[in-house]
């Protein structure tokens, strides 16, 4: 007898929408607006909702996908989506294990996680020097 | 490691680059339930932060929750931070033993009075003087009225040392109390859990470090960050039970459709923790997806609470007794139980061997 001759179907409440996450929509848009108004982006962090699989996959096919898809390696994979609103970003951080550890809605011109900091473009450029030193 | 640097120094020597520590400080920032931009001010304040000394002292305890925080990754760089204080006397992990295990404690005791952060897992046992659990000769009574008031700060792991735990249930033989009994002049943060979940510790000394105080903590001294909700708020069976769907058996078709547990005894909606959302085994699951109701072993008394297959027959929240969701589990509770004590009754009346299930009921 193998694992799939057990009879267990889980259900997962599939078709049963909170409304969280229609309520999250209006919370994305008062976060743009606040955007384009100061400039200043916010996060929402989708592991903190009462949220059921159904909601989740509800508001991954509301928000759709943009254009742009980013991966980034650290401790693990964390994939940054824009959605087909751009400045919204649907952002899974991963751990070493492969396990999806947060999942927030990030709203920004760029994630934050994305763009270099300062102290790492000196170490960078102090590499870069060096090589063209190794050059002459 | 470079012990020396700050923890940013540390942990690009140990080859963990800035996007990753950000990266878990917004995890961290998300399970505290800080705002996400704290996430960074976080990882500022983590990086230029001196490592505060730690002492960590076993008492009346199995070393479960030694197990479930230094296990929690490999490598990672929660445990690159535990890595990173200064964890200068833990006796389970500490290379030192004998004497000059004994001289290390009460060396940095002598020069980070009223600077170090004195960690407790255990019970404290209060029968026979103390005589009960003894290190080096002295109990852990004398040694917790020496070195606690000594400390920054005090962190009570575990429910042994939060709330008494296993050693306090019926009859209680060692006299076990919590840590707070005994220190009564200064905040205890209490990380109850049997075990207690990893990231909560990392948590709390985090915000130690990151904001030089305590999270803020409940009645019950535990950070409401991670204790401010029950695990039924967070529960993903929680739609079935506003459905009024439950699971009758283990094996029934409730059971197989994953279906609410709360007449199976969970003791989800009592229980203050984060094992719903935080999740165990490097976020995997919790014990309700793995099909058993939660057992409350974050609540004081836990085990002395009835039995864990015993359905809870109050409404779990007052305030939303008025929805009708909340109503009907609460009167489903009151039926299992009416039942449960039926069953039982009947049985004795009948002569019959009641069955060990019976009984937990
Ligand atoms: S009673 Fe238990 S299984 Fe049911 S929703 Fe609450 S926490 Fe989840
Ligand atoms: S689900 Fe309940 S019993 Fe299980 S670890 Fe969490 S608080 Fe403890």
């Amino acid at each position: 007898m193998g694992l799939e001759d057990i009879p267990v179907t889980v259900e997962t409440g599939a078709a049963d929408l909170t409304g969280n996450a229609q309520a999250l929509l209006g919370e994305i848009a008062a976060l743009l607006q606040r955007m384009l108004a100061t400039g200043e982006g916010g996060a929402i962090d989708l592991a903190s909702l009462p949220f059921s699989p159904a909601d989740r996959s509800w508001l991954e096919q509301r928000l759709g996908r943009g254009e742009v898809e980013i991966r980034l390696m650290a401790a693990g994979l964390s994939t940054f989506n824009e959605t087909a609103c751009p400045g919204v970003w649907w952002v899974s951080h991963h751990n070493e294990a492969g396990i999806r550890v947060s999942e927030l809605i990030e709203v920004a011109r760029i994630p934050e996680l994305v763009a270099a900091h300062p102290d790492d473009v000196k170490i960078g450029l102090e590499r870069l020097n060096n090589l063209i030193n190794e050059l002459d | 490691m470079n012990k020396h640097g700050n923890l940013l120094e540390n942990l690009a020597w140990q080859g963990i680059s800035r996007r990753s520590f950000l990266k878990y400080c917004a995890t961290l920032a998300s399970l505290m339930a800080l705002p996400p931009t704290a996430g960074r001010a976080m990882a500022e304040a983590l990086a230029r932060a001196p490592r505060p000394s730690v002492i960590w002292l076993p008492f009346q305890e199995c070393t479960g929750c030694t197990e479930s925080i230094t296990r929690s990754h490999s490598p990672s760089i929660e445990g690159l931070i535990f890595d990173s204080i200064s964890l200068d006397y833990q006796e389970t992990l500490m290379a030192a033993a004998g004497h000059q295990a004994e001289e290390v404690l009460h060396k940095v005791v002598a020069e980070n009075e009223g600077k170090f952060v004195l960690i407790i897992d255990g019970s404290v046992a209060t029968g026979l003087d103390g005589a009960y659990s003894c290190i080096a000769g002295r109990s852990n009574l004398d040694l917790l009225r020496e070195v606690g008031p000594k400390a920054a700060a005090i962190v009570a792991v575990g429910s042994c040392a939060a709330f008494g735990g296993i050693p306090k249930a019926k009859p209680n033989p060692t006299g076990a109390v919590a840590v707070s009994d005994i220190i009564r002049d200064k905040p205890v943060v209490n990380i109850p859990g049997c075990p207690p979940i990893p990231v909560v510790m990392t948590g709390v000394l985090a915000h130690f470090i990151t904001f030089g105080s305590l999270p803020e903590l409940d009645r019950l001294g535990r950070p409401r960050a991670f204790f401010g909700e029950t695990i039924h708020d967070r529960c993903y069976r929680r739609p079935f039970y506003d459905q009024g769907k439950f699971a009758k058996t283990f094996d029934d078709d409730g059971a197989r459709k994953g279906w609410c547990l709360f007449e199976l005894g969970c003791k989800g909606p009592v229980t203050y923790n984060a094992c719903a959302h935080v999740k165990w085994n490097d976020g995997t699951s919790f014990p309700i997806e793995s099909g058993h109701g939660c057992i409350g072993c974050s609540e004081p008394d836990f085990w002395d609470a009835g039995g864990f297959y015993k359905a809870l027959s109050m409404p779990a929240d007052p305030l939303k007794f008025v929805a009708g969701a909340a109503v009907a589990g609460a009167a489903v509770g009151v039926a299992v139980s009416i039942a449960n004590r039926a069953r039982k009754g009947a049985a004795k009346a009948a002569h019959e061997t009641a069955t060990l299930a019976d009984l937990e009921k």
